[in-house]
């Protein structure tokens, strides 16, 4: 690769680098971020949000061009040059800004970006002040752009251990309110893994999680990968069938021991978290399965929510602040009124689907979302205040209690909430591979051929509608009985791009991707109190990034990664011509070898 | 469809054998069904609220306050119109929703938020209205049209031939990611824009007294669209955005730089939006993160209302919008009794929104045919 082209793409990812990590840095996350110990006091989440962009823009400054289908080898100086320019323009911009901000008048800046803080020049500056401070951040800019374009000189077999080594022990030191309780009550001393004190790693634990972890990778690849394939090919289906069942069988014991071992606020996350898998599964059947981009699935949530607390009985709160129950109610069971709840709402999903059935997708997305927004307004209204309580929403919803046993607290709701995933994802994997599911996929990668093969494309959507809100609806009741009332706060719009969000990160559908999905936008804000100030900053981050760099998710739908491998071999013609277009100084064939 | 029975040649088309629901599903237009009702229920409800409300006994609202609903409604829709442009123009040419152009007018009013801040404490706004008003645009629109361009960079360019329902995700995201960096980087509070004294009071025009305002807002709209319409049919980047938007590639084939005509038409919708940006800040006195998604989403719907892709569509349906938003919930539902009906102004900008797509997807100016694909 020539010189002049590297020494571009490099500068090019610097700028990159540098820009992202300013606005980190305005938008206050590395400060905040800052409190959160990672690796014993010398990482923190904030040290690493410092470290990523230089990091990433080294790696990104040396990515091998494809000429002609063919990676082109990468020159180890051209790599370093590369990495060190583009993670020292990282730092120099940053110091620039930081600079700046010093120069200008106290307090110009911070009037309008109101996170400058005196602390956060500390931070970046590694508390030396401006002058020797600014060296720094151009040197250390400069270090991590090495390394990270010297990562890409490692051979595979080297690379791989150390990246899965490294990404291991981050999991580890971001799950640390997870595993010490988790470890304690299983009778094991943590304090050797996991400081009490500073809560994250210890900097020997963090060693030994990358060590064993990088060494189970080396083991992996070298011996065990083979010996397993060795061992379960040769099966047949049905002992195979067995394997699997016992490994579903150690999940499933693992999830009901889970919340004993993790404690009730732990257990709450996973109930929250629960409730969210609940909505991204339906939604994943409407726009996964069917392809239907429903921006109004909030609707369903607060239909399942409001007719729960209806059917098994609430009240409200009047304007001079009296309980009174809502102007129709019912005091079923709550396992009488689910079965009626799912009815209802499919029927408003269907109500809500053939009118805009024959509408082209975004225009459908549009007017759905109009439709959740006309929930969401309609709920808070004083017009219907006698049946949802309006503003003030409803309180005092009957619990879903079995003989006296309650399921209010965060440990038996999260049981509720666990039986009501296991059944939605078992809903959804038979629709999957079932004739209706065939149906779905169908019309989803081409309408018009679908109807000419003969599929009712009418009422296969309508099914879609009317399955996703079935499913969706039940997050809304184990909302309404999770805590015995409904804020009517609780029904916006942010709700219905969160779960597609939840979708579109694991992988349109994938039910195991909407399962990581979850755990990713759900579960890890709700561990980490810091990230939940910038959860829908991430969220719509996220969507655009999974959106041009990864658009089949992060646990693909094994279908659609086969749809999108076909595509492969058209995108490398794509990738040739390209090159030859943009570089006419490169022969094609002569950056061929590799 | 006149008759539920089965007509006799089943044996031949082979569907003697299905089961009796599916033939009715055919022979019943529970779609058809659905809509009528839904016409007439519209229809008949139209009607009745507002002979109701007109003939109400007490509480009755005098043709002073119906002129005053009508002037704001214009002026407001003359908002959404500056915004309702840049939706059109870029469907007009990329056939995408851009869903993040409400950002695009969030962060020209913000950008200009911070000037007029400096402006009024050096008593510019006070001293010289009309400079300071043009200085507002000016930062405004610069900003609204950056964050357009890098929008359509960042977010959309690497997805031109995606999917089509792919870059309408992006630009959810976009719009997400936009509203919560203004959050993060400026504040979640709203911000109180500062007083501009030549605008406080009224202009009698035609007798009629009008907050001047509103005035301002509806007259810049106004000159803002003749602008527009000017740039697009005399202009030769005004030419090249109307061969663009007729055929991408045969437009390549002229000699017509497609990216450049397509970060310019993204660089026009955010320049109207800036202006709207200040408009909206001057009449309502306050800028805040959120401000630009319910906007957004009602400019998009006048857009889809007048027939999107259509410049005169999305101003008169925007003119539509802000009238009838700001009249027909008082209209429509004080009759019934309703309380607080402008509560429920949203929910009449939307069901607009549900109704013109289920009836006339086209649009007022469109061709009227459901479109589907």
């Amino acid at each position: 690769m020539p010189g002049s082209q590297l020494t571009r793409q490099a500068v090019r990812a610097g700028l990159i680098g540098g820009a992202a990590l300013v606005y980190v840095a305005l938008t206050g996350m590395v400060e905040k971020f800052d409190s959160r110990n990672l690796i014993g006091s010398f990482l923190t989440l904030g040290n690493l949000l410092i470290a990523l962009p230089p990091l990433l823009s080294g790696y990104l400054a040396t990515r091998p061009r494809v000429v002609g289908g063919q990676r082109e080898a990468l020159a180890p100086r051209g790599a370093v040059t590369a990495g060190l320019l583009s993670g020292a323009i990282v730092g120099g911009v940053t110091a620039a800004g930081v600079a700046l901000v010093e120069l200008l008048p106290e307090g110009a800046v911070r009037r309008i970006f109101i996170q400058v803080s005196p602390e956060l020049l500390n931070i970046l500056t590694f508390g030396r002040g401006v002058p020797v401070g600014l060296v720094l951040l151009v040197l250390y800019g400069a270090v991590l752009g090495l390394l990270g374009g010297g990562f890409r000189l490692l051979p595979a077999r080297i690379a791989q251990p150390v990246g899965i080594g490294l990404a291991t022990t981050l999991t580890f030191a971001l799950l640390q309110r997870i595993f010490p309780p988790l470890l304690f009550e299983l009778g094991l001393d943590t304090r050797w893994l996991y400081s009490p004190i500073l809560l994250g790693l210890t900097i020997p634990g963090a060693l030994l999680v990358f060590a064993v972890s990088a060494g189970l990778t080396v083991l992996w690849s070298t011996r065990g990968s083979a010996a397993v394939h060795k061992r379960l090919d040769p099966l047949p289906p049905e002992r195979r069938r067995v394997v699997n069942a016992i490994i579903a069988l150690v999940i499933a014991a693992a999830l009901l021991v889970l919340p004993q071992l993790i404690g009730s606020t732990l257990s709450q996350v996973l109930g929250q978290v629960g409730v969210f898998l609940l909505m991204g599964l339906g939604l994943n059947i409407v726009v996964g399965y069917a392809g239907l981009l429903d921006l109004g699935y909030v609707a369903f949530f607060a239909t399942g929510a409001y007719l729960t607390a209806l059917f098994t009985g609430a009240n409200r709160v009047t304007s001079i602040g009296d309980l009174v129950a809502p102007a129709f109610v019912l005091h079923l069971n709550f396992y009488l009124a689910v079965p009626l709840v799912i009815a209802v709402t499919a029927m408003v999903g269907v109500l809500i689907g053939a009118p805009v059935l024959r509408l082209r997708g975004d225009y459908l997305a549009i007017v759905t979302l109009g439709f959740g927004e006309i929930a969401r307004v309609l709920v808070q209204s004083s017009w219907l205040q006698e049946f949802t309580g309006g503003p003030q929403g409803l309180r005092d919803v009957t619990d879903a209690a079995i003989g006296g046993f309650g399921f209010r607290d965060p440990q038996p709701f999260f049981y509720l909430v666990l039986v009501f995933c296991v059944l939605a994802i078992f809903v959804s994997l038979r629709l999957a591979n079932s004739r209706v599911g065939r149906a779905w996929s169908a019309m989803r990668e081409d309408e018009l051929a679908a109807e000419a093969m003969g599929v009712s494309t009418t009422k296969y959507k309508l099914l879609a509608f009317a399955m996703g809100a079935a499913v969706g609806c039940l997050s809304g009741t184990l909302f309404a009985v999770q805590i015995g009332s409904i804020a009517s706060g609780s029904f916006t719009i942010l709700v219905s791009i969160t779960v597609l969000a939840i979708v579109i990160l694991g992988g349109m559908g994938s039910i195991p991707g909407v399962v990581v999905g979850t755990l990713l936008l759900i579960g890890l804000p709700g561990l980490l109190d810091e990230f939940e100030e910038y959860r829908l900053l991430i969220y719509g981050a996220a969507l655009i990034m999974i959106m041009v760099l990864r658009p089949q998710g992060l646990v693909p739908n094994v279908r659609r990664m086969r749809e999108l491998q076909e595509e492969e071999t058209a995108q490398d013609q794509w990738l040739k011509q390209e090159e030859a277009e943009s570089a006419s100084a490169i022969t094609v064939g002569g950056g061929g070898a590799s | 469809m006149t008759t539920q029975t089965r007509p006799s040649g089943d044996e031949e088309t082979g569907t003697s054998s299905r089961p009796w629901t599916a033939v009715l599903a055919e022979r019943v237009p529970v779609r058809r069904i659905i809509l009528v009702a839904l016409g007439i229920f519209i229809t008949v409800g139209v009607v009745l609220g507002s002979f109701k409300t007109l003939t109400l006994q007490e509480g009755r609202i005098s043709a002073a306050g119906w002129r005053d609903f009508l002037i704001a409604g214009i002026a407001l829709g003359s908002i959404y119109a500056l915004i309702a442009l840049g939706y059109s123009l870029v469907y007009g040419i990329l056939l995408m929703i851009n869903f993040a152009h409400g950002e695009v007018f969030m962060m020209g009013a913000f950008a200009s938020f911070y000037v007029a801040e400096s402006l009024d404490s050096a008593g510019m706004l006070d001293r010289n209205p009309v400079l300071s008003i043009l200085i507002l645009l000016v930062t405004a629109t610069i900003a609204s049209m950056a964050v357009a361009v890098l929008l359509e960079r960042v977010a959309y360019r690497p997805l031109r031939n995606a999917p089509r329902l792919v870059p309408l995700i992006t630009a959810i995201g976009a719009s997400l990611f936009l509203q919560y960096s203004a959050a993060s980087l400026f504040g979640s509070n709203s911000k109180g824009y500062p007083d501009i004294a030549a605008l406080d009071g009224e202009w009698k025009i035609l007798g009629i007294p009008i907050a001047k305002v509103l005035v301002v807002t509806i007259v810049t709209a106004a000159v803002m669209m003749a602008a527009l319409t000017w740039f697009i049919t005399r202009t030769r980047t005004g030419k090249a955005m109307r061969a663009v938007a007729e055929d991408k590639e045969i437009a390549s084939l002229m000699g017509i730089n497609v990216n450049r005509v397509i970060v310019t038409t993204f660089a026009v919708g955010g320049f109207l939006a800036g202006v709207a940006g200040v408009m909206f800040a001057l009449v309502f006195g306050l800028v805040q993160y959120n401000m630009g998604f319910i906007p957004g989403i009602k400019a998009f719907t006048a857009a889809v209302l007048g027939g999107i892709g259509s410049v005169t569509g999305a101003a008169v349906g925007a003119l539509i919008l802000g009238v009838v938003e700001s009249v027909a919930p008082v209209l429509l539902l004080s009759g019934f009794h309703v309380p607080a009906p402008n509560q429920l102004r949203d929910v009449v900008a939307f069901s607009i929104l549900v109704l013109v797509l289920i009836f006339r997807p086209g649009g007022i100016f469109g061709s009227g045919e459901p479109e589907r694909g």
